[in-house]
């Protein structure tokens, strides 16, 4: 898959399109573009990553919940935020979203922000909670197939309820969740280019910027096809490390008898 | 040791509990057999309270246990339970299965804990297996790994539900040679089982419960060769078949 992917980017689509990945005078004006924009990827992924793996557990946990109202609100959450496309749930959010903070927080917290980098940080939040619908799944599901059995075999001993939660229900929860979880973060680091549409500074973003530079400047213009290929390398090598990293958690973890749920 | 009087159970409209009343001397194996959905588990799981009797009262060791302010996690160190399903920590080895309860319950130290459940483990006939996962124990070996389990908390008794029925035949005789050693040994057991010659070897009472009531009570040779009711009659006659 390797080998595919780097002649189509070296060899087969250059040839069909007439351009160079190794050109010097490409990157020399690319670079700066591309460092930032990947720069800002990072950033976003290190803002909602961590945001949806808490609130997709949080919303997991609640819709296994004993406690009915725990149950009914995490799953309107999760009916909601997974049945909307991401990108109309960031336009809502860089509609809306500024407006939804009261304006003496916005002063006091935010003063040193402008506005619009205030809807692209709420769009991102709203990306999250996008990704952590999924992932409430993940973790509901990764609740549920630890047999109640367990549970009360660990009451039986003389475990408080939190101990069992701690000790018998979350290890498992956690090695079952894994799997699909890599997968998951996948499609996230994926979505965040969804931000470029609202200018986010991300990968997607300052790509497009270099290319309103280079009509009015005169460069070649089939640097537009280096450009995105360059793009689409990146975002293979993102996705993959994820998932390549996850793996290998996931063999580390590897108990005989918890196998991982697919979903 | 156990005392059980007048307890009733309601499951909503289902009246599982009738009104059972009983005991169990210290160092007395008693047996419960009786046709399924008679309330033999909800019996068990009053007496550690995993269910809350509605009225009726179970002492432990003249304790009464099921009345308000009394903690839990204590009346379940006082009985071990072993399941049907066996029920261990898919997650945990053998040995860490017997360890959670010593460290997180009795707080002991991990080594201390691990040196006490190598004991068990080896009581059990399991020494070899303290690194393996449930998963790759046989079903006979795995409800010993759960017996050792349920003694690390050095309990005053032990109830098994149905401890064999969810096992291969050919494994049935190692869990119930486990079983007659600690009975042996002095330990206070109720057991819920149709094994018979479990009962009768190890048994000093049988208890024959149908539809939520003790219907008779007796030592194994007259519950199964001359028993007074006739229900216990029919239920013997299908099991003894
Ligand atoms: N938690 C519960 N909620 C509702 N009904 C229950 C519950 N536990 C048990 N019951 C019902 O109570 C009745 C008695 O169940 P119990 O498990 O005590 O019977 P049993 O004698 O152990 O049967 P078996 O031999 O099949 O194990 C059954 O009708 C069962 O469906
Ligand atoms: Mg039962």
């Amino acid at each position: 898959m390797v080998v595919a992917g780097l002649l189509m980017a070296f060899v087969i689509l250059p040839a069909i399109f007439n351009f160079s990945l190794l050109s010097t005078q490409f990157w020399q004006i690319y670079t700066r573009f591309y460092i930032t924009g990947l720069f800002g990827t990072f950033f976003y992924v290190a803002l909602t990553l961590p945001l949806s793996v808490v609130l997709g557990f949080l919303m997991g946990w609640a819709r296994v919940s004993r406690i009915r109202i725990f149950r009914w609100p995490a799953s309107l959450y999760v009916n909601i935020f997974r049945g909307l496309p991401p990108l109309i749930l960031v336009i809502f959010a860089s509609l809306f979203g500024t407006s939804l903070i009261p304006q003496p927080i916005l002063d006091r917290f935010f003063a040193g922000f402008r506005r619009g980098d205030i809807a692209v940080g709420i769009a991102a939040i709203a990306i999250a909670m996008h990704s952590s619908a999924y992932q409430a799944e993940i973790f509901r599901a990764g609740f549920q197939s630890v047999p109640k059995g367990q549970v009360e075999a660990a009451q039986a001993l003389g475990l408080r309820s939190w101990q069992g939660m701690r000790h018998v229900i979350l290890p498992q929860t956690f090695r079952l969740s894994l799997p699909p979880l890599g997968n998951e973060f996948a499609v996230l680091i994926k979505d965040t280019s969804i931000l470029a549409g609202i200018a986010g500074t991300e990968l997607v973003a300052k790509s497009r910027d270099l290319l309103g530079v280079l009509s009015a400047s005169g460069l070649p213009i089939v640097w537009i096809f280096a450009v995105w290929t360059v793009v689409a390398i990146t975002y293979l090598v993102l996705t993959y490390s994820v998932t390549r990293g996850l793996r290998l958690l996931e063999r580390k973890f590897h108990t005989p008898g918890l196998e991982a749920i697919s979903l | 040791m156990i005392r059980v009087n007048d307890v009733q159970k309601h499951f909503g409209a289902l009246h599982v509990l009738r009104g059972i009343t009983f005991e169990v001397q210290k160092g007395e194996a008693i047996v419960i057999i009786g046709p399924s959905g008679s309330g033999k588990s909800t019996l068990l799981r009053c007496i550690n309270l995993l269910v809350e009797p509605d009225s009726g009262q179970v002492f432990i060791d003249g304790v009464q246990v099921n009345r308000h302010g009394i903690r839990h996690e204590w009346v379940r160190q006082q009985v071990g339970m072993v399941f049907q399903s066996f029920n261990l920590f898919t997650h945990l080895t053998a040995i860490d299965n017997v360890t959670l309860g010593l460290t997180r319950v009795k707080g002991m130290t991990h080594d201390k804990a691990v040196e006490k459940a190598r004991e068990l483990l080896a009581r059990v006939g399991l020494a070899a297996k303290e690194n393996s996962y449930p998963a790759e124990l046989s079903g006979g070996q795995q409800q010993r790994v759960a017996i050792a389990r349920a003694l690390a908390m050095d309990p005053k008794a032990m109830l098994f539900d149905e401890p064999t029925s969810a096992l291969d035949p050919e494994y049935i005789r190692e869990v119930l040679d486990v079983m007659t050693a600690l009975a042996r040994e002095g330990m206070t057991m109720i057991v819920v089982t149709h094994e018979m010659g479990f009962a009768s070897n190890v048994a000093s009472r049988i208890l024959f419960m149908d539809a939520g009531k003790i219907v008779e009570e007796g030592s194994a040779e007259q519950i199964f060769h001359r028993p007074k009711e006739e229900r216990t009659r029919s239920f013997v006659s299908k099991i003894l078949r």
